[in-house]
């Protein structure tokens, strides 16, 4: 029924007499790169939570994977549906291989990629270490890798190149959209690096106080004085 | 009637010794496993001191003995371990289950020991058509003023709100400044004084073995689990209820009395799996 | 479970040849003990140290694969125990099948248990286990009618079982053979299941739970699993020591039983399959060692536990998995 990828209609998510996003909708067109900002605070995480299905809160609106509701789904469920999902702060099983952790996660995909993954992001090499002996950032491509092993129709992704340098943080970047490319795959991504965020994303959604403030091309947002005066005036000299 | 008094009895035991475990798990996220062995070896210091100095002599240099082991404890094992599993401090307190029984079973032999209850308790009274003891109506309310004292406490006093705040929160209390280890040691002091108080009140009432602590720490663990691990008003109300089901039980159905508890502990985690005051992790 | 031979991994799972040549020597030695050691008693000990092996080996299977240290193992060892003895006493059941039923029946119940308590936080798990166990440990005691309550009772047997003379199974020559076995074999199966993907999803779910539920797992029941097959494990050493001994008492479901295993598991290390089973080994060892001091063994293994789990955390199996990485240099 609808061309949408994943789809948001209306969603909000209460902690107690907290509401943390208010009745958001968003739309994710197949292969787009969808940048999502705002300032510490407006809901970003709670949004990505809420569409991947991961607990907390009270939560309604609709959430739709390639025309299949998919609001009651457990974050299993989802996964198996399409939607993949990467952490701000590194998760992984530090007590597994790289290989074998990344073979668990495609395992339960339909096409179990998983050499391709680790070729793709440059974690062959030292695919039988142990995660918890690599470098912080290879443990972020690892993070990566989890979410994207089973070439996923849409990946959520909160703050992939957190704790990473710049130049690293670029390499990244580059590397998720050629494979968001290569792969077809739609992404949803939380970055607070703005040269990052506007270099990749094909689209912005600017998230403030639980609401949508501006959606557009990254050139409108730039231009946007509603949201120069709510958030970039601030960080983006 | 007088059967429920019996069970208030245990019941205030158990919850003077499962408030100790409640302490310590509300401010540094682990069990005490020796914590029924504190128990055993404050009535054995009771029963030693009561030779000289009498039952009451008895009673405060336990409790003052078992709070400083308490110090001791909280300094060179909770506090050293503090950033381990919580498994780990579980497995060394398990550990000193082990040397303490050992320690005391040395000392005094495994044969069971009983103390006089003291004279001024030694009565009875007469109460619904028959008599009852005046030294169990004393325990109750021992442990009833100890509720009371520790509720107020809790409430009202500075130290109070920080073992309040951090049973919710550790994390963030630890945080805003709170000196954890000094909060902790007074709060493990006070449990394993608790510990000993309970001890020596149990002298009179239970035969002393060296085993005693290692049987009364898993109704304990049962009140705990069932209160809700860190709250102070589950583990009032989970005590009174599990000693009630254990005395009733022993009396009407002595074969299957020891599932009736955890039949309670089953019923209460299926209607609330946080248990009764449902906090804690 | 099975991979796919496509999959990367298999090439990983391979079994090295160094486990093999192990297996082979393990059983061959358990063979040629009883042929060497000539005197009884010390082959009495060792046929009770197997034992208490093979249930220590479920314990720290427990251990490794969920993070979950059980104090109520004792209970699925003396159920075992006890359904092989009242079998013999009610005549239910040919004794071959009530064997299979004492393993069965506590798997069975640790895994509907552990459908609900396998996600409490590990000290509520532990300290549920004990009250558990000890419950049963209770009703054993108390109700005299059933079992003669502390008195314990001696276990008809029939002559033969599984095609074997009962003698086999009694006198501590054969019977060492038979635990040793036993265990050996306990061990290379639960070390071939713990290199399956199940055995490292488990992990994979001890490790962080959440993310094995978003990279697609269910996560209760494969830890219900574990705790079934450990219960197991823990009945098939129940079952081994009422053979041997042909009497139970409620001692087999108490918790210093219970007790004896986590710290052999804790000394051998459960983070090797096999470190349990050398924890027990070390721990009778220590034991018989120990000559005139066992009258304080509690305190011993008391203090001896205190100090593995402070300085040795992964146990005497970290050291020489330590020891061995050094020698082959420092892979993995």
């Amino acid at each position: 029924m609808s061309d949408f990828v994943l789809e948001g209609v209306d969603i909000s998510r209460r902690y107690g007499g907290f509401t943390a996003i208010d009745t958001v909708s968003i739309a994710l067109e197949p292969g787009e790169i969808r940048g999502l900002i705002g300032p510490n605070g407006a809901g970003k995480s709670t949004l990505m939570d809420a569409l991947c299905g991961r607990g907390g809160g009270t939560t309604t609106g609709t959430v739709r994977c390639r025309g299949q509701d998919i609001s009651t789904l457990s974050e299993r469920a989802r996964r198996k549906a399409g939607v993949a999902r990467s952490f701000q702060k590194t998760n992984i099983f530090l007590d597994l291989s790289v290989r074998e952790q990344i073979g668990l996660a495609g395992h339960m995909a339909e096409n179990d990629n998983t050499d391709e993954v680790m070729e793709a992001l440059g974690l062959a090499g030292f695919a039988d270490r142990r995660a918890a002996d690599i470098s912080y950032g290879d443990q972020r491509r690892l993070d990566l890798a989890l979410a994207l092993v089973g070439r996923p129709s849409v990946l959520l992704l909160d703050e992939p190149a957190a704790g990473l340098s710049i130049s690293e943080s670029i390499t990244l970047a580059k590397l998720l959209k050629e494979l968001a490319a290569s792969w077809k795959v739609t992404v949803l991504i939380v970055e607070h690096d703005m040269d990052v965020i506007f270099s990749i994303s094909d689209r912005i959604t600017v998230l403030h106080l639980g609401k949508i403030l501006a959606d557009g091309p990254g050139a409108d947002i730039r231009a946007n004085p509603e949201v120069v005066r709510a958030y970039l005036g601030t960080s983006v000299a | 009637m007088i059967q429920v008094i019996n069970g208030l009895v245990y019941g205030s035991f158990l919850y003077l010794l499962a408030v100790g475990l409640v302490l310590i798990f509300g401010l540094r996220r682990v069990t005490n496993f020796a914590h029924g062995s504190l128990f055993m070896v404050g009535a054995y210091i009771a029963y030693a001191v009561a030779a000289y100095l009498g039952f009451w002599g008895g009673l405060v240099i336990s409790v003052m003995v078992l709070a400083a082991l308490g110090v001791l404890l909280d300094r060179f094992v909770f506090r050293p371990l503090a950033r381990e599993d919580a498994v780990v401090t579980l497995l060394v307190t398990f550990g000193l289950l082990f040397v303490l029984e050992d320690a005391v079973r040395t000392i005094w032999g495994k044969d069971y020991l009983t103390v006089p209850p003291p004279p001024l308790l030694s009565g009875v009274i007469p109460m619904f058509g028959s008599t009852f003891p005046v030294y169990r109506l004393f325990v109750v309310a021992v442990a009833l003023a100890v509720a009371a004292g520790l509720a107020l406490w809790l409430r009202y006093s500075k130290v109070g709100l920080y073992v309040r705040a951090a049973s919710v929160d550790p994390v963030t209390t630890g945080m805003q400044g709170v000196d954890t280890d000094r909060l902790s040691a007074l709060v493990v002091a006070i449990g394993t004084g608790l510990a000993g108080l309970s001890g020596t009140i149990a002298g009179p009432l239970l035969a002393l073995s060296p085993s005693m602590g290692a049987f009364i720490i898993i109704d304990c663990f049962v009140v705990v689990v069932t209160g809700g691990l860190s709250s102070f008003t589950g583990a009032f109300v989970a005590a009174l209820l599990i000693g009630q089901v254990h005395n009733l039980g022993i009396v009407y159905v002595p074969e299957l009395a020891s599932m009736l508890p955890l039949a309670i502990m089953t019923l209460v985690l299926l209607l609330r799996p946080r248990g009764l005051a449902g906090a804690g992790r | 479970m099975s991979a796919l031979p496509s999959t990367p991994a298999t090439a990983r799972r391979r079994v090295p040849a160094i486990a093999v040549v192990a297996f082979i020597v393990a059983v061959a030695a358990g063979l040629l003990v009883p042929a060497v050691v000539s005197s009884q008693l010390a082959l009495t000990l060792m046929t009770q140290a197997v034992i208490t092996a093979v249930l220590a080996t479920g314990i720290g299977f427990l251990m490794r694969q969920c993070g979950l240290t059980s104090f109520g193992h004792a209970a699925f060892f003396g159920i075992a125990a006890y359904t092989v003895a009242l079998n013999g006493k009610f005549g239910v059941l040919p004794t071959e099948l009530a064997i299979i039923a004492a393993i069965l029946l506590p798997a069975a119940l640790a895994f509907v248990a552990g459908l609900g308590i396998v996600r409490m936080p590990a000290l509520a798990f532990s300290m549920l286990t004990l009250a558990v166990a000890q419950a049963f440990y209770e009703i054993m005691l108390r109700w005299r009618e059933l079992a003669n309550g502390d008195d314990g009772m001696a276990v008809r047997l029939p002559s033969q079982l599984f095609g074997l003379d009962i003698e086999t199974f009694q006198q501590p020559g054969s019977m060492f053979s038979v635990c040793w076995i036993v265990l050996v074999v306990t061990v290379a199966g639960l070390w071939l299941l713990s290199r399956s993907r199940f055995g490292l999803l488990t992990v994979a779910i001890r490790e962080n739970e959440e993310r094995a539920r978003f990279i697609g797992y269910e996560t209760v029941v494969p830890r219900a699993l574990v705790y079934a097959l450990s219960a197991a494990v823990a009945a098939v050493a129940g079952v081994l020591f009422v053979l041997y001994n042909a009497f139970v008492t409620p001692g087999t479901l108490y918790w210093s039983l219970s007790g004896e295993g986590i710290v052999m598991a804790v000394i051998g290390g459960a983070h090797a399959v096999w470190g349990p089973a050398l924890g027990s080994v070390i721990f009778f060892l220590l034991k018989d060692a120990a000559g005139d001091l066992t009258e304080h063994w509690p305190a011993i293994i008391g203090a001896t536990l205190i100090v593995v789990t402070v300085l040795v955390p992964r146990g005497i199996s970290g050291l020489i998995i330590a020891l061995f990485q050094k020698l082959k240099g420092g892979r993995r």
